[in-house]
């Protein structure tokens, strides 16, 4: 074995280029692939992680107050793991002098002494607990954004709460704590049982007989109502189910470049050094101590390469999936798994060696007399009558013969060609990506206004995502609704306005109230018009269009009538078309105001009832303009809407590019390689070539020539692969999140954009083959000749 | 340059017995090629080639370029299997074993000199020639003494840490002879040695192969240089599209004849 460590541990150190190559390919891949594992598995089990972190309930358990005591809930354990309660559950009204504002219904707030406990244990964010009469801990994700009511205190029933911390709860158990000593104060009707079950809990039946078993022994009608966890798990799944496609094309575009890459330099290593096999096994190594030593040789770098390819991927993923994850209230427990690592210090090497195996069972078959033959001239014949034809071109002969060097080793020219094939690839579906989103998220910002103004009801105020909590007594409007909406038109710079009121109103043929959103003014030529997925715009009272996700909801279509009825009255609407969202909040059926004057005229409607949407003109400030709004009237908060982009957006983006990125300078490392062999392999044709006088310059244009083919065929075939990746990956992502996106998001692929992605092959193989080339140029003839 | 007892190759009683097969014995035929034919695709390079070297021959082999010399020395190695037609080196018929058999067969009995040297890139030269023996099972420490001492009755000592790339062709060529000495060969083929070698660095090459064969070892030689032959082979064989069309004897260096 000696004899084969010491010719391996050789061909490792002498070949520094080959070894390095080999090393940094391999630690690129796996970085990509450890990124895109955990980012994927993340997004696949992620509520049953946070679930588990936060002992979640596999049921909620409400259970009326006077039909069970406290003794008798806290002695019913069958089947139990682990419970907590019973809490003291009251039902409040947000009686912000009138309607509820953060969400409609009342709020269920629960009596918790404090945050953890054997289940729930909830994540309790900012501020701290509560722990005295009048003190509210408040339900929210870990999000600070998305105009998220900032307030101190809060009115419920009226009753006045100072806020003094906020929690999150994955299973949603309330909207908001209190003592237990303030619930008693509140005399709760209901109480609230968190259990964990022992045994099977898969199923909603299952989850249902656990319950029933625990219920077994109490009065009859002790439980009024329960929820599995299965409802909130479902949920989030969809919340989630939007990044799957994306991290999966990723992933999988991972993979395939790193086979493909690895294999093309290990077969590089291997034909590269035929002569060297051919004298290993002149001398009397075996075949299988030949192969030995090729797999040494390659195993060394690749190992190390995904040691620290993997250890770089875990550092590299754990920002996105803090930043990623966070949002959805999940960042809870998600960290790179030893799954993953497992397949970074196990899988790649292993994936190493196969690509490996192929050139090294030719190694071992080659015959020494024909491995020592080969290695000393590239074999001829091959592609001599394209570089003839070539030749009789009238190009620069410089150019024409590095158009010919691809042609003499076609197999490694396909691989190379691929590797910058599935990079352009990824950069076009990158591109697309994003601009798509860009696009969703300014059809989204024009569509609404980049102001949204909101009246006070003198009790709570509300603060945009980037604004400063507003301070100070909060006011309350002198305006009727009508003045506000002309206040806004009047001020400087405003476009057009549209004022919305949403509320729920009960339709015929629907078991639950279907939420409506009155407009008035300028909704229409604002941009939601822009949002149309299907059919077409409405054109009268007696029309609606309806949000993608409403329509999958509840199963409606383009055509179909939904008549709303309130006291008596009622409205019927056609549905003539579907928008991808509406405005942000519950989506709801758009529809004319005059629907909501036919159906409640006698109604008159508070300012804070109502949300007005500006846009400017394009050349308005929109700081300005808020500030002009606060300034006219103390009573309205005015929230800066514009620029304002998803986490969700972020992440995808954030995400997307980091990995073309990488992809991108591991398609350049192949081609680096391909060059390094091919200038290897031509060494004795480049010192002729000098020794007859080809100029440094002109090798240089050589070498790059030879590779900006590369380059352009690589480019031309990734942008089709990449723009298909693109029509089948955004549309399955949307249909993840129950949306539909418009036509007009999908139309991205425009001159300019492709123009530059044509680019992205050459550039690609430009940046692999300069450094290479200068080599060859610099090659010193007599040593050239000295040693062939 | 003289070549001196210590790094001779005993065919007779020094060399050990191998495991893998028969031992060999100076009254057989060393090598033992029965019309043989080699074929590449349409181009016959072999075409019925018999021939018998007894053990202390050195035997010349010369022709035109492209008459299948080098085939024909491929075949006797093991580097390369014939079309048809059986291939005996030693007693063993080639034919019959497998590809790590033969890498055995090779490392053990044959030693190698080709044209263009065909050294190792990666290793400086003591170690080109030391992972010879090591490869027989000796460990580094021998392995480098004996590669050390071989060196130094070449003349190269002092090159001895020198990567390939910086030695002149004859540094190549002798370095190239002690690795083919390493393991005291039964055989060694010489596949035009002197091809690449200014005439001074030839003159040393064929004064090496002269002392080897004056002091019993088995030669085959590769060459179209006249002077080669005569001067170091007791028998050349003229070879022309792939058959032996002339075979004859010198007389004055048959000395080692006795030696067996
Ligand atoms: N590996 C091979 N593939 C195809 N043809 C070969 C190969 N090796 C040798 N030949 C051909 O066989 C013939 C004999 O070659 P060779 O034995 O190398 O001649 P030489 O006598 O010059 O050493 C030549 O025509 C050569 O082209
Ligand atoms: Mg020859």
């Amino acid at each position: 074995m000696s004899a084969v460590w010491r010719a391996s541990r050789a061909a490792v150190r002498r070949r520094r280029v080959q070894t390095f190559v080999i090393g940094l390919v391999v630690l690129m891949s796996t970085m990509t692939v450890v990124i895109g594992l955990t980012l994927l598995e993340a997004s696949s089990a992620p509520f049953d992680r946070a679930f588990a972190q936060q002992r979640g309930p596999h049921a909620i358990a409400v259970y009326d107050a006077s039909a069970v005591t406290g003794a008798q809930l806290a002695a019913a354990k069958t089947g139990v793991a682990a419970s907590a309660g019973p809490f003291g559950t009251a039902t409040l009204e947000w009686t912000a002098g009138g309607e509820p504002r953060r969400a409609d219904g009342p709020m269920t707030i629960v009596g918790r002494a404090d945050p953890n406990g054997p289940v729930d244990r909830l994540n309790l964010w900012r501020g701290r607990w509560a722990s005295a009469p009048g003190e509210i801990v408040l339900a929210s994700q870990d999000h600070s954004g998305d105009g998220f009511p900032v307030v101190d205190s809060i009115t419920l029933s009226g009753v006045a709460y100072r806020v003094v911390g906020w929690a999150y709860s994955l299973s949603g158990t309330a909207d908001g704590w209190v003592t237990p000593a303030q619930m008693e104060t509140l005399r709760p009707t209901s109480v609230q049982m968190l259990y964990r079950f022992a045994g099977d809990v898969s199923t909603r039946a299952a989850v249902q007989a656990r319950l029933d078993a625990v219920t077994a022994g109490l009065p009859a009608n002790a439980l009024s109502a329960a929820e599995p966890y299965l409802v909130a798990k479902e949920q989030i799944a969809a919340d989630i189910g939007v990044f799957l496609p994306f991290l999966a094309t990723f992933g999988v575009l991972a993979l395939i470049v790193a086979v493909v890459i690895v294999g093309n330099v290990v077969s590089g290593a291997v034909v590269s050094g035929l002569r060297q096999i051919g004298i290993l096994k002149s001398l009397g190594f075996t075949p299988r101590q030949v192969v030995t030593v090729y797999l040494v040789m390659v195993s060394v770098p690749a190992v190390v390469g995904a040691v620290l390819g993997t250890v770089a991927g875990s550092l590299g993923a754990q920002p996105l999936l803090e930043e990623g994850f966070e949002g959805l209230g999940l960042e809870a427990g998600i960290r790179v798994s030893l799954w993953t690592w497992g397949v970074g210090l196990l899988g790649v090497p292993a994936l190493v060696a196969l690509a490996a195996f192929v050139p090294a069972v030719r190694a071992h078959r080659l015959s020494a007399a024909e491995a020592i033959s080969a290695g000393s001239a590239p074999r001829r014949g091959r592609g001599t009558r394209a570089q003839r034809w070539l030749a009789g071109l009238r190009l620069p002969r410089s150019v024409s013969l590095g158009l010919g060097v691809p042609l003499s080793r076609p197999g490694r020219t396909a691989f190379t060609v691929v590797a910058v094939l599935l990079g352009v690839t990824t950069v076009t579906f990158a591109s697309g990506l994003a601009d798509s989103l860009e696009r969703i998220a300014t059809v989204q910002e024009k569509a609404s206004g980049q102001v949204l103004v909101i009246p006070s009801d003198g009790k709570s105020r509300i603060a945009g995502p980037r604004d400063v909590p507003p301070t100070g007594e909060p006011a309350k409007t002198t305006r009727t609704d009508a003045e506000v909406e002309q206040l806004l038109r009047g001020l400087p710079d405003a476009a057009r306005v549209s004022a919305v009121r949403g509320t729920t109103v009960p339709a015929v043929g629907q078991t639950e109230p279907v939420r409506v959103l009155y407009f008035r003014g300028d909704f229409a030529s604002m941009g939601y018009r822009d949002e149309l997925t299907a059919g077409r715009w409405m054109s009268g009272p007696d029309e609606t269009v309806v949000p993608s996700e409403l329509m999958k909801e509840r199963r409606l279509a383009v055509g179909d009538t939904i008549t709303l009825e309130l006291g008596g009255r009622r409205a019927a609407l056609t549905i003539v078309g579907e928008v991808m969202d509406g405005p942000s909040g519950q989506p709801g059926i758009f529809a004319d105001w005059s629907v909501f004057t036919s159906l409640e005229p006698d109604r008159v409607v508070a300012p804070h009832e109502m949300e007005y949407q500006v846009q400017l003109k394009p050349t308005g400030n929109v700081a300005a303009y808020a500030d002009a709004v606060r300034a006219a009237d103390p009573g309205l908060d005015a929230l800066d809407m514009s620029e304002r982009r998803s986490d969700f957006q972020y992440i995808v983006v954030g995400f997307s590019s980091t990995l073309s990125l990488l992809l991108a300078a591991v398609a350049a490392l192949g081609v680096f390689n391909t060059v390094v062999l091919n200038v290897r392999e031509r060494r004795r044709d480049l010192g002729m070539l000098k020794s007859i006088g080809m100029t440094p310059r002109q090798v240089v244009a050589m070498v790059l020539t030879s590779m900006a083919a590369v380059g352009v065929v690589g480019g031309l075939l990734g942008i089709p692969v990449g723009v298909l990746a693109h029509g089948y990956i955004m549309p399955a992502a949307a249909d993840a999140a129950q949306v539909s996106i418009p036509q007009s998001v999908m139309d991205v692929w425009q001159a300019p954009m492709l123009l530059a992605l044509a680019f992205a092959g050459v550039v690609i193989a430009m940046l692999g083959a300069l450094l290479p080339a200068r080599g060859a140029a610099r090659l010193r003839i007599a040593e050239v000749l000295h040693n062939e | 340059m003289t070549a001196t007892q210590g790094y001779i190759p005993r065919p007779t009683s020094r060399n050990r017995v191998r495991p893998y097969g028969a031992v060999m014995t100076t009254d057989t035929d060393v090598v033992h090629l029965t019309d043989v034919r080699k074929e590449y695709g349409d181009t016959t390079a072999l075409n019925g080639v018999t021939l018998s070297v007894r053990a202390g021959e050195a035997v010349a082999v010369m022709g035109p370029s492209g008459c299948g010399k080098s085939t024909m020395l491929n075949m006797i190695a093991g580097l390369d299997r014939p079309t048809s037609g059986t291939v005996r080196v030693g007693g063993e018929d080639l034919g019959r074993l497998n590809e790590t058999k033969l890498a055995l067969f090779r490392r053990h009995r044959i030693g190698m000199i080709f044209q263009f040297f065909n050294l190792l890139d990666d290793l400086p030269a003591l170690d080109n020639v030391a992972l010879a023996a090591q490869l027989t099972g000796t460990k580094a420490g021998p392995a480098r003494r004996r590669a050390t001492e071989l060196l130094d009755e070449l003349g190269i000592a002092d090159r001895r840490n020198a990567f390939p790339a910086t030695l002149s062709g004859g540094e190549r060529q002798r370095v190239a002879v002690a690795r083919a000495l390493m393991n005291r060969p039964a055989l060694l083929l010489a596949d035009e040695p002197t091809g690449a070698l200014d005439s001074s660095a030839g003159e040393q090459v064929m004064d090496l192969l002269l002392d080897l064969h004056q002091i019993g070892q088995t030669l085959l030689i590769v060459t179209h240089d006249e002077r080669l032959a005569t001067r170091c082979a007791s028998r050349v064989i003229e070879l022309a599209d792939g058959r032996i069309t002339r075979e004859r004897t010198l007389e004055r260096t048959s000395v080692s004849g006795a030696g067996a």
